[in-house]
């Protein structure tokens, strides 16, 4: 059944099966997913689009309104604050367990043979437990758990804070691990010959050589978080994001108009402010 | 001799994993304030060798003591305490690039210091004025608050320098310490480390690439190839054709070089040992 005959000699065909599955791939897909592009032509579709795009024009710039959402504005950036630094702490410890470098391989335990066998196997034990939490923590997507925290602790900003917490914390951990894992040895080794101890070497070489680049990681996550927190607000954990979710309800698309684009200027904030922080790295 | 050696290898031989093979039945004496040149082809052991003697890596076989206390029984603390008095000088520098040279020089004295106290130097740096002289004695005393990765090479190399005299070890190893500078600074840096030696009587083991410097500035030579010591001599009997035997050695003239045979074939391939 095999779809690839081997012939001896001859380059390998491979290319070719994986392009040609990936066109059916693609067909096929084009079609399941019901694209279609010529609605946007159709005079019925256009006219839906039409007064779908006019409906939302003029944001509602209203005083009143607008001081009504200073409070879910403020809530949204607190929610993705409070959120990153949860999935940091969640995150950080995780990380580096799940870093092989740091728990069970490489220089620093090169000369450790007391109790070896039974330590490595502990070690290796807590790695792999690390990693299955950070995968857990990832696949879930956001607005499940914070379905679940609205379910565990009622509406609010908290499920909206613990969502991004565990979500984001398994991302973090994620790519902290490989940020860990990409330290150069080199300098741990010097810093080890002049008779360091271990958390004097964690502090001296190897925090330092990761600083940067889990510091630039997380504020492009917390970038994220500002926008997942709008999402969250959908399913009832507060911030813009549930202000949205009331006004289109309500079919005031003017507000969520003007609510899409406070959302816009956090998220540019954001990036703004992480772009500062790292030039200063 | 009544005091202990500084060190003492005695049939030492280091593998890496099941094939590979870095040193084999090796055998060397150092005297304290001795001064040492190792040179040989690269993947001749002479890394793997200065790993051994500055406690980063263990023998697989064999005995290493170290001013009489054996390596293979040291431990935690005293293992440490061991590390703090072998100062190592790194072919690539091995600095973080990251911190400003105060940092990097003060890690030298890690070995002494508390973790609270080396936390507290992270954020204010101190012994500033022994740093700002340790910088001075190699050159660059105006770098001292840089970022180590703005300096060129040879810079990098005079915080490493600058980092050992922080640490103030009994013995200083060097390994390829001039394989980045141009040849006038390797030899301003051989002199500075055989003038530090001589000044504070440290032993000084050195791995040189040129076996002019080696043979100049050393009155001890040791010859390394394929993980077996070639040659062990004063640097005045160091002929021509022992260093053409070091440095090809494909056609065996004596009995030295039916060692080298030996080894070879007891040693299987002559691969690229752990060396780099």
């Amino acid at each position: 059944m095999s779809l690839t005959p081997r012939l001896p000699g001859s380059r390998s065909i491979f290319p070719y099966v994986f392009g040609g599955l990936f066109l059916i791939v693609l067909a096929d897909s084009w079609r399941r997913a019901e694209v279609n592009p010529g609605i946007f032509f159709e005079p019925e579709g256009r006219e839906h689009l039409w007064r779908f795009v006019t409906g939302m024009y003029p944001p509602e710039l209203s005083w009143e309104f607008l001081e009504l959402m200073v409070r879910p504005t403020i809530e949204t950036i607190q929610i993705s604050v409070m959120g990153t630094l949860i999935a940091v702490v969640i995150g950080f410890p995780l990380g580096l367990l799940a870093t092989s470098t740091f728990s069970f391989q490489g220089i620093l335990h090169e000369t450790e043979f007391r109790n070896a066998g039974l330590r490595h196997g502990l070690k290796v034990c807590l790695y792999g437990l690390a990693r299955a939490l950070l995968s857990l923590f990832r696949c879930i997507p956001e607005f499940v758990w914070a379905f679940m925290f609205v379910r565990a602790v009622g509406l609010g900003p908290f499920p909206g804070v613990l969502a991004i917490g565990v979500a984001y914390g398994g991302m973090l951990g994620k790519v902290y691990s490989e940020i860990f894992e990409s330290v150069n040895e080199r300098p741990l080794e010097a810093i080890q010959s002049t008779g360091a101890g271990r958390l004097q070497i964690f502090f001296y070489g190897w925090f330092p050589q990761v600083l940067p680049n889990i510091t630039s990681y997380t504020l492009y996550r917390w970038e994220c978080a500002v926008r997942t927190s709008a999402i969250l607000g959908l399913v009832g954990a507060g911030g813009i994001g549930q202000q949205i979710q009331i006004s289109i309800r309500m079919f005031n698309f003017h507000e969520v108009t003007t609510l899409l684009l406070i959302l816009f200027a956090l998220v540019a904030g954001a990036d703004y402010v992480s772009a500062k922080v790292r030039s200063l790295l | 001799m009544t005091a202990p050696h500084q060190y003492r290898l005695e049939s030492v031989r280091k593998e890496f994993g099941r094939q590979q093979v870095a040193l084999e039945g090796f055998d060397l004496t150092v005297a304290q304030g001795e001064r040492v040149a190792l040179i040989g082809p690269s993947g001749a052991g002479k890394t793997t060798l200065f790993r051994m003697l500055n406690c980063t890596i263990r023998p697989t076989s064999g005995r290493l003591r170290i001013d009489g206390e054996e390596v293979r029984e040291l431990y935690g603390r005293r293992l440490r305490e061991m590390r703090r008095r072998i100062g190592t000088i790194y072919q690539q520098h091995n600095l973080v690039p990251r911190l400003r040279v105060v940092h990097n020089v003060l890690s030298g004295r890690l070995g002494r210091w508390s973790l609270l106290g080396s936390l507290a130097s992270l954020v204010r740096p101190s012994h500033l004025e022994a740093v700002h002289q340790a910088l001075a004695d190699v050159g660059i005393a105006e770098k001292l608050f840089s970022r180590t990765d703005e300096l060129s090479g040879g810079q990098q190399q005079r915080v490493a320098i600058a980092r050992v005299l922080m640490q103030d070890p009994e013995v200083i190893l060097a390994d390829e310490p001039v394989s980045s500078v141009d040849p006038s600074l390797a030899e301003s840096i051989i002199r500075l480390l055989i003038t530090i030696s001589d000044q504070t009587r440290k032993t000084l083991m050195v791995n040189l690439h040129s076996t002019d410097l080696a043979l100049s500035y050393f009155s001890r030579v040791v010859g390394m190839k394929q993980g077996v010591k070639l040659f062990d001599t004063a640097a005045a009997q160091v002929t021509p054709e022992l260093l053409r035997e070091l440095y090809s050695g494909h056609v065996p003239v004596n009995g030295a070089a039916g060692r080298v045979r030996e080894a070879e074939q007891e040693v299987g391939e002559p691969a690229h040992w752990g060396a780099a």
